[in-house]
């Protein structure tokens, strides 16, 4: 019965080790499917690399079908994992906020992280940029952010129980609009690099 | 053909990502995360400087209240350590490892690298503003269906496709 | 690599359709109580722990011991048991009473006024698969009636009846009842119960 650490069946040192193994495979993963390449990245929203959207999604359902059969087999506890509570004014704000910073510095924390470390210097500008960021946050936290960070409350919210629709039905009807998207980008993808070469 | 432009079939890669998350989630009860990681550091590094100022501001106040513990040994940190790791053993395996500026032919270095600090330091604020980043909170939030999750995703991806066309320069 | 490609994504959408497909079988998601449940948890009688063995519980300082008053906090302040917890009943869920709730050490005891709240309580601790946890049978009204304000038996009453009196008798004078017809103390003593809590740590957060 999982989750192990939270229910007190390994100890923080196992905890700590496995949490070193599972970054092993999650960066050694991002690396592999090019998620270095800033390139690469910013190519979803001009239509010429669609491998953030393919690698992001097929990973979000796959753990998403995992977690859900585990949990209905008995083998994993939902409720007792980490599971993100929903403020969605600021998640909105802060999403928006992402997007300029993704738009205009080409990558999210983990992927600059993974390209600095493996020698691309503007990655490791993105990554001085978000520690400069984080404590620009911290020392406006309280009269800019507080009182937005903690608005728009909703708690632990599943978009299944939100929609009203059970999970497994929304985990399918998820699945099947991604494999439809996954379709139609590769399409796209065909015709706007036949245009022109972008020398990724 | 040059081995540093092979890369993994996109959707294998996903799927082994997802694995992973669910492991990360069997084992530890956490979520794969980055800013969460970087988060604790700069925590860490104002509580080492200035213990008095993290106990009161109400940014550091919940971390550093453990005297016993830093702030920095969290799984995340850990977590962290190992991507690190993974990333610089697939870069050498598949001949990646080249101190490099990538980017779009018609720009030139110095604006790329502006452009990475100023979107790095929006990424910051919008992280931390936004409870995660996107993989800390879209991705992990989608894998155990949480609405956050996926209001995260529609703001990132869906902002990204609004704004995309004002920055194409950066890009094409 | 298109063939590959295929072979992916037909894995997601078998994975997910089997997800469906569990889901809809079964009908009823996982984690509601289906109505078989319900009546097997409620022909259970080993749940509910008497007043009299309560009171003799008490005084004699059993340290394994948790009450939980489920009422709200005013009420919780005005009277409650000694040593007891105030949970109120819609934060029983909360992480942070899990610990006291949930272990394996503990004799955990829920009350409320009746036994009402108590019982709703302990079914969802019990759907939880939280072990050790008891009803307070017939809840505080009971309690003031048994062991606060004891009724004399009537002569042709047996001997254990009288030998119950006895003991209620005593544990009024104990716990502040007084004499049988005396006013229920206010300010009953609240022994500090030490709490042995379980090894757990919540879950942590991605990013946040």
């Amino acid at each position: 019965m999982g989750p192990l650490y939270p229910l007190g069946i390994i100890s923080d040192e196992i905890n700590m080790l496995i949490g070193f193994f599972i970054g092993i495979g999650f960066g050694f993963l991002l690396e592999a499917a090019g998620f270095t390449n800033t390139r690469k990245l910013a190519g979803v929203f001009y239509g010429y690399d669609f491998v953030v959207l393919k690698v992001f999604f097929s990973a979000g359902i796959t753990a998403a079908i995992g977690l859900f059969l585990m949990n209905h087999y008995g083998y994993i506890d939902i409720q007792s994992i980490f599971y993100p509570k929903t403020f969605w004014i600021p998640t909105l704000i802060g999403g928006g906020i992402m997007a300029f910073g993704f738009l205009i510095g080409g990558f999210c924390p983990g992927t600059s992280l993974c390209a600095a470390v493996t020698g691309k210097i503007d990655a490791m500008v993105f990554v001085l940029g978000i520690f400069i960021g984080i404590f620009f946050y911290a020392f406006t936290y309280e009269p800019l952010w507080e009182t937005l960070r903690n608005s728009g409350k909703m708690g632990k919210v599943n978009i299944a129980d939100w929609m009203g629709i059970s999970d497994g039905l929304f985990i399918f009807l998820m699945t099947v609009i991604a494999a439809i998207m996954f379709f139609a980008v590769t399409l796209i993808q065909k015709k706007v690099t036949s245009k022109r070469d972008y020398q990724l | 053909m040059d081995r540093s432009k092979t890369y993994m079939n996109s959707y294998l890669a996903g799927i082994l990502i997802g694995v992973f998350m669910i492991a990360a989630y069997y084992f530890s009860g956490e979520g794969l995360g980055a800013s969460g990681a970087m988060k604790a550091v700069v925590i860490t590094a104002v509580n080492d400087i200035n213990h008095d100022y993290a106990k009161e501001a109400h940014f550091f106040k919940a971390r550093v209240k453990d005297e016993e513990k830093s702030p920095a040994k969290t799984w995340l940190v850990f977590e962290i350590i190992g991507v690190i790791a993974g990333a610089i053993l697939s870069a050498a395996i598949y001949g990646r490892l080249k101190l490099q500026v990538v980017k779009a032919p018609h720009i030139t270095n110095k604006t790329r690298l502006i452009a990475a600090l100023i979107g790095g330091i929006l990424f910051g604020v919008g992280s931390q503003l936004g409870r995660g980043c996107t993989s800390g909170m879209v991705m992990s939030g989608m894998g155990v269906l949480s609405l956050s999750g996926f209001i995260g995703l529609v703001a990132i991806f869906g902002g990204g496709y609004v704004i995309a066309y004002f920055f194409r320069k950066l890009w094409i | 690599m298109k063939k590959l490609d295929a072979l992916f994504v037909g894995l997601l959408l078998i994975g997910s359709l089997w997800a469906f497909i569990v889901n809809t079988a079964s009908n009823t998601p996982t984690n509601r109580i289906q109505p078989c449940d319900i009546i097997n948890i409620i022909s259970q009688s080993d749940k509910y722990i008497t007043t009299d063995e309560l009171a003799r519980r008490l005084m004699s300082d059993d340290p394994t011991l948790t009450l939980i008053d489920l009422r709200e906090n005013k009420e919780f302040v005005s009277y409650s048991l000694p040593g007891a917890i105030n949970i109120p009943i819609e934060k029983i869920l909360d992480n942070e009473y899990r610990d006291i709730i949930n272990q394996d050490v503990q004799t955990v005891v829920f009350y409320s006024n009746s036994s009402d709240l108590a019982v709703k309580a302990w079914m969802l601790t019990k759907r939880l698969g939280y072990k050790n946890n008891f009803i307070l049978k017939g809840g505080l009204n009971n309690w003031v009636e048994t062991i606060l304000r004891p009724t004399e038996p009537s002569e042709t009453a047996s001997r254990e009846e009288f030998e119950r009196y006895n003991f209620r008798k005593a544990a009024s004078a104990y716990f502040g009842g007084g004499s049988a017809t005396g006013e229920v103390s206010t300010s009953a003593p609240k022994p500090k119960v030490a709490i042995k809590r379980k090894k757990k740590q919540a879950a942590g957060g991605g990013c946040d």
